[in-house]
């Protein structure tokens, strides 16, 4: 039992390394392709990891603002992510 | 002369307000007669521009699930016969929910979020409330109640507009929500992407059987619970995210009518999930698993025949879901709002105790969406599930083998 929960942890600590360690490596640094990419790209490439990709038209400029922050607590989207997506959202309504 | 100038200069006086009050007439045009001006198209423009939303926004979202249910039950009991229950229900206990959720946006960096959720009956729950605030880049600190950072499903999953199947998997309502304090963020690795997902909260509780339950919001146990996810998104397009969790704390134990001697019982957890999407052609392929362990440690626990003596078991609940859904997304007609869905579930619990069961589901489903956050489901669900008696304790007419299977009607939606 001992053994076993030794084993649990270690293995734990090995992917929290392995984790920390590449990013210690690339810097936490984003390709540049995934830089470059659109607030469209980022919409239909995110929001389908849970649901289905919303109707940008669905709700005004101040709640998209408001969505996509509740968005990225839930995705855990990074700022920029978070940013693009917002204003592409934004952009039909105008 | 001096007469002449005067009435002159008075007259281009009295001309030339005449001539500005009606050119200021036309600008404004006429009263729309409730004193309110019609406004020219350059002035609504000019009205767009200067407006500017305050930092504060409140909004209402959130989610409701209906429908209806009916289900035959086959129960056999150990050496008994078998009898058949039918059950049929309009709001469904177990799959109804109204839920509005209340988002505050205070400013860019905080965040409120506040769920109720009813469930029929008398009590109105609540799913989470928090405050969060944006602190820095990949950096999400959040307070207050909300859902223990374990495995994929609840966090993100369990919403009845994003649930492709009828019910959600027997044995992910662990761990649930809590109180406590949570940090969290996403990021970027070259192509890829990861997230980080830490909470510190008040945690569980043990009673004489075995079984947890949360401590609520006044602990009386010192030592908290850590638990925490790492994820990986490896392809550079998020379609792919994996993730792994674990959880560890003390647990609390009540003082009973009869003194028990626990061995400091602790819990801990484990989980893995996965999460991708794939269009293939015409069809978008949604693949969704989590398995997850809890192990609470040896325990001498107090017999129902005689309490004053003890009985002990490997005290591991097993639980874990796989499903696939497909869409054809692809096509121009109304064939691509159809979704179908399979889903197995598994979920084991010690027969040595008094909650101790073996269960087995498959799930099918095809959904009809009325459009990207509004679906009507029809659910199948067969379910097989053994229980256990303990004979040597005097507990008996509980084990026996159990088949029900399960029609649903759902519609569900994002408020």
């Amino acid at each position: 039992m001992k053994k076993m929960k030794s084993i649990k942890i270690l293995g734990l600590l090995l992917i929290a390394v392995l984790f920390f360690g590449s990013t210690l490596l690339t810097g936490c640094k984003e390709s540049a392709k995934v830089a470059n990419k659109t607030g469209a790209q980022l919409w239909g490439e995110n929001c389908q990891r849970c649901h289905n990709t919303p109707q940008p038209t669905t709700f005004s400029d101040e709640q998209w603002e408001t969505l996509v922050m509740h968005m990225q607590t839930r995705a855990l989207l990074t700022n920029r992510e978070r940013d693009k997506i917002t204003v592409f959202m934004q952009s039909f309504n105008h | 002369m001096n007469n002449f100038v005067k009435s002159f200069a008075i007259g281009i006086t009295v001309t030339a307000t005449m001539a500005a009050t009606n050119l200021r007439a036309q600008d404004v045009s006429q009263d729309q007669g409730n004193g309110a001006p019609v406004l020219s198209m350059d002035q609504v423009r000019e009205k767009i521009t200067e407006y500017k939303p305050g930092e504060s926004h409140l909004m209402i979202v959130g989610l409701t699930t209906v429908g209806f249910v009916t289900e035959k039950n086959d129960f056999t009991p150990t050496g008994g016969i078998k009898t058949t229950a039918k059950a049929s229900s309009l709001g469904d206990a177990d799959r109804y929910e109204f839920s509005p959720m209340f988002l505050w946006r205070q400013s860019n960096k905080v965040l409120l979020e506040f769920e109720p959720s009813y469930t029929g009956g008398p009590t109105l729950g609540v799913n989470w409330a928090d405050v969060s605030f944006f602190a820095a880049p990949g950096c999400i600190i959040r307070a207050g109640y909300f859902v223990v950072p374990f495995g994929i499903y609840s966090k993100r999953l369990a919403a009845g507009w994003i649930n492709k199947l009828g019910s959600d998997p027997v044995g992910m309502d662990m761990p649930g929500s809590d109180f406590g304090v949570e940090v969290e963020g996403g990021f970027p690795l070259g192509s890829m992407k990861w997230s980080y997902d830490v909470a510190i909260t008040n945690g569980f509780q043990m009673d004489s059987t075995g079984q947890v339950s949360n401590v609520g919001i006044q602990s009386p146990n010192p030592n908290k619970t850590i638990s925490g996810r790492l994820a990986l998104l490896p392809l550079s397009n998020s379609s792919l995210e994996i993730g792994v969790s674990a959880l560890g704390g003390n647990l609390y134990t009540a003082p009973g009518t009869i003194p028990v001697s626990y061995n400091n019982p602790t819990m801990n957890m484990y989980a893995v999930d996965l999460s991708y999407y794939k269009k293939l052609g015409n069809i978008t392929v949604n693949v969704r698993a989590q398995y997850q362990t809890q192990t609470i440690n040896q325990q001498n626990l107090p017999r129902v025949d005689t309490p004053s003596q003890t009985y002990t078991f490997n005290n591991v609940v097993n639980s874990g879901f796989a499903q696939l859904s497909i869409r054809p997304t692809g096509l121009e007609n109304k064939l691509r709002n159809l979704e179908l869905g399979y889903r197995y579930v598994t979920h084991t619990a010690p027969k040595e105790s008094l909650f101790g069961q073996n269960w087995s589901e498959s799930d099918v489903a095809l959904c009809y969406w009325l459009s990207w956050r509004q679906v009507v489901k029809l659910c199948y669900e067969s379910i097989s599930n053994s229980t256990y008696d303990l004979p040597a304790q005097g507990v008996t007419g509980v084990g026996g083998q159990g088949v029900t299977n399960r029609l649903i009607v759902q519609f569900s939606t994002e408020l």
